[in-house]
């Protein structure tokens, strides 16, 4: 066999794909930067408006993954406790109950949430804009846990088919720390980072959309301003409608865009931080598909 | 001597998977090749022999690129004239042909249409199930697997009979065998390892086969002596971070063997303490009723007995249940009837699955399962592997040092502790999987398989574990295909598993 000379020829030792965390920059990079240009251009009580959005449309999401992780753990732990015990009867009312829940459309079933939190609102026993925040998510969460609970049962569901769990098992491990260290912390972190990433998407959007339904007059009762400001109720203002036209004015008159980058910016902020961190939002979660081979 | 010379390095996600400067293969001789699992063994020979997805794998050859290895004169001869039996028969075979049509297929188009090996290997018998086998269309369950791999390993017979007679001066040639008897019991075995040398008498040619079955050399060294000069025995093994081949010596094997049947026999028949686990001799599971008997027959039926300081080895062939039984002695599959007694503890069909967590797993009879890929947590660290078994001494970290170095050497713990399970080889898998059974003491331990995948060295360290639990008055049940060894530490506590 014919020999080279030169065993230590570079074997190129190719870096693992880091795409999450590229985006999870360029979504601060592009936030920031859009911050940096509302500081110059915006005026300052819009600006404290979108501020404030912002932070409470991102607080809300963030809640909304904490109380969907919470409860979609419970449910599953819940779930399969009662099929492994074979208590039949409780398994078949919850799994009826979660088949309720998810046979109502995601946005009507916020929006039933929303018109009791206004109720409350407008009775006056719910004053605090924090409380609220908290408790809107908590509504959002009732309508997205399923998911949570779904990947999680299948985890589960999957270790059991292997020897993993009958071998644990027998070495007399508990099944608790089984699930809880074993399968969902040691092997499903990074199947519950994605999905965490992708409810916070769905959260942000839920809401926006909500929002945005609510604020142009879908009621009487429940109205935007009953609730914290969000991007979405942001949005659904008059003068941010009127930004979003100017979109459309420019592209009829270019030389309007200088105009549309000083002069509409509430509106285009926005809409554009709405739509950018859903695009970050999906590259992200890609990306940890990719990098963590789900 | 006159060698095939190999200087290796392979890579895959920025990891250096492979680092071997001397892999060699004498020409025109049959070498063995031993080694612990997930060494590099078949990664390297698929490598050799021209296999490697570019796009999965880097690698460095002769310190040329895949590529230009590739374009090599000695590669292309390699792959026309040579074959490569896969580990995995299944991996090889085209679900859209027949396997007729398979054999017949390529350059075998050319071979002998009397298709003397795959006769051979189904011993003799042209008609009846071999001529209905070669008219079915491989899928996962059908043809089995040991049928599937005769199949290859008539196709390899075949092409080896193709080479040109006369000595060996021509072309290059390179057979590959990957754990030629990974599916076959003794009996195919020793006959495909007749077919193996009868070729190789009639037309010398470079064979490798990669095995984990150490008694092919005690079947060698009785069957095929004459040929003691053709045959090399190797092995693979870790080196300063790097991989090493070297030269096995087939009397470590077969002197260790003898050691242990003369330890057994010596040791004479103790008269029995009281069983700990009694199976009565016939049980259903999944509508299959298993008959445990005396004989490799099954003339007689007796009762699965073991007792204290024991070791009970049951046999059967592939795929007849012998996982299936000790799972539900184990109480993990509950689905049809057994009658058994644990101590003083009687167990039925009936007895729910909680009675073996709160009394049985882990306390007083525990399992070593056989595969250990599935078995441990790829995620843990091998330390953390240890985390929540219910030990009665506390695992501190020297404790599990100690644990450790009874199957690894002490160099290479420290820095195995702390690494992931899933970057650990095969062989140092399987040595974690049966450090966490023996780390417990239970009065019983069942073992299923536990030499899978093991290097010499790890065989010899498990079976001194055992015999020093027996000496502590552990009963152990052992599930094996290393008939050899197991037969030597049994002695007469032999029975045999039928399916009916």
């Amino acid at each position: 066999m014919t020999t080279g000379t030169d065993r230590h020829a570079p074997l190129r030792l190719a870096p693992p794909s880091r795409t999450d965390i590229r985006w999870i920059l360029v979504w601060v990079a592009g936030i920031g930067a859009m911050w940096l240009w509302d500081l110059l251009f915006l005026n300052v009580p819009a600006f404290a408006q979108v501020r404030l959005a912002l932070l409470n449309s991102f607080l809300g999401g963030a809640l909304v993954v904490v109380f969907s992780m919470l409860l979609g753990w419970g449910a599953a732990l819940l779930m399969d406790t009662l099929e492994q015990r074979g208590i039949r009867s409780v398994y078949l009312v919850m799994t009826f109950l979660f088949d309720l829940i998810r046979s109502v459309p995601q946005i009507v079933g916020i929006l039933l949430g929303d018109v009791v939190l206004t109720a409350f609102i407008i009775e006056g026993s719910l004053r605090s804009p924090l409380l609220q925040l908290v408790l809107m998510s908590v509504v959002v969460s009732l309508f997205v846990f399923l998911e949570v609970m779904d990947l999680i049962r299948e985890r589960i569901a999957h270790y059991r088919k292997l020897d993993f769990v009958d071998a644990m098992l027998v070495c007399g491990i508990p099944m608790r720390r089984i699930i809880n260290v074993e399968i969902l912390r040691k092997n499903s972190a990074a199947h519950l980072l994605h999905k965490a990433v992708a409810v916070f998407g769905m959260a942000v959007f839920l809401q926006c959309s909500i929002d945005f339904i609510i604020s142009v007059g879908l009621s009487t009762d429940v109205s935007s301003a009953n609730f914290p400001v969000t991007l979405g109720s942001l949005l659904a203002r008059m003068d941010s409608k009127q930004d979003i036209l100017a979109i459309g004015l420019t592209l009829a008159d270019p030389s309007y865009f200088g105009a549309l980058l000083t002069r509409h910016l509430q509106g285009l902020t926005v809409a554009a931080t709405i739509i950018y961190t859903l695009i970050c939002t999906h590259h992200v979660a890609n990306g940890m598909v990719r990098r963590y081979r789900l | 001597m006159d060698e095939l010379q190999f200087d290796i390095q392979i890579a895959a996600d920025g990891k250096l998977l492979v680092d071997c400067a001397d892999f060699t293969i004498p020409r025109s001789r049959v070498t063995f090749l031993f080694g612990e699992s997930g060494i590099g063994k078949s990664l390297i020979s698929r490598a050799v022999y021209g296999l490697l997805d570019p796009a999965e794998l880097t690698a460095v050859i002769n310190g040329m690129t895949y590529a230009d290895y590739l374009r090599c004169t000695e590669v292309r001869e390699i792959r026309e004239h040579g074959f490569f039996v896969f580990q995995e028969p299944s991996s090889h075979l085209n679900p859209l042909m027949t396997l007729h049509d398979q054999m017949r297929e390529g350059s075998l188009a050319r071979s002998s249409p009397g298709q003397e090996a795959l006769r051979r290997l189904w011993e003799g018998r042209a008609g009846g199930d071999l001529k209905e086998i070669l008219q079915v269309y491989p899928k996962p369950y059908r043809p089995s697997g040991g049928e599937k791999q005769r199949i290859l390993l008539a196709m390899a017979l075949e092409k080896i009979a193709m080479l040109p007679p006369g000595d060996a001066r021509g072309p290059e040639t390179l057979f590959v065998f990957d754990e030629p008897s990974g599916s076959l019991d003794n009996r195919f075995r020793d006959i495909f390892l007749s077919g193996l040398f009868g070729s190789y008498r009639r037309r010398p040619f470079t064979g490798l086969v990669i095995t984990h079955d150490y008694s092919m050399i005690s079947r060698i060294a009785t069957e095929d002596a004459a040929l003691r000069e053709q045959i090399v025995f190797r092995e693979l093994a870790r080196h300063d971070g790097g991989i090493v081949m070297r030269d096995f010596d087939p009397a470590r094997y077969t002197g260790w063997v003898r050691a242990l049947e003369h330890a057994t026999t010596t040791a004479g028949h103790t008269p029995d303490r009281a069983p700990v686990l009694t199976v009565d001799h016939t049980l259903t599971v999944f509508g299959r009723r298993l008959v445990i008997a005396p004989d490799r027959e099954g003339v007689r039926r007796t009762h699965l007995s073991l007792h204290p300081g024991t070791l009970t080895y049951l046999k059967a062939p592939s795929g007849t249940g012998k996982t299936t039984l000790v799972k539900r002695v184990m109480g993990l599959i509950n689905e049809g009837d057994i009658h058994a007694s644990i101590k003083d503890l009687r167990i039925d069909g009936k007895t729910p699955r909680s009675f073996w967590q709160r009394k049985i797993w882990g306390r007083t009879m525990t399992m070593v399962f056989q595969h250990a890929d599935e078995a441990l947590n790829q995620q843990s660290t091998m330390r953390d592997s240890f985390l929540g078994l219910p030990t009665r001494r506390a695992l501190t970290p020297d404790a599990i040092v100690a644990l450790a170095g009874e199957l690894f050497d002490e160099s290479e713990i420290r820095e195995l502790l702390p690494k992931k399970v899933r970057f650990l080889s095969g062989g140092q898998k399987q040595r974690l999987n049966l450090l966490r059974g023996l780390v417990l003491d239970t009065d019983i331990l069942i073992l299923d398989e536990p030499l899978n995948g093991l290097d010499f060295e790890s065989c010899t360290r498990v079976v001194r574990i055992l015999q020093h639990k027996m000496a502590a008055g552990m009963a152990i049940l052992v599930i094996s295909h290393n008939e050899e060894i197991f037969d030597a530490l049994a002695g007469h506590r032999i029975c045999y598993l039928h399916a009916h």
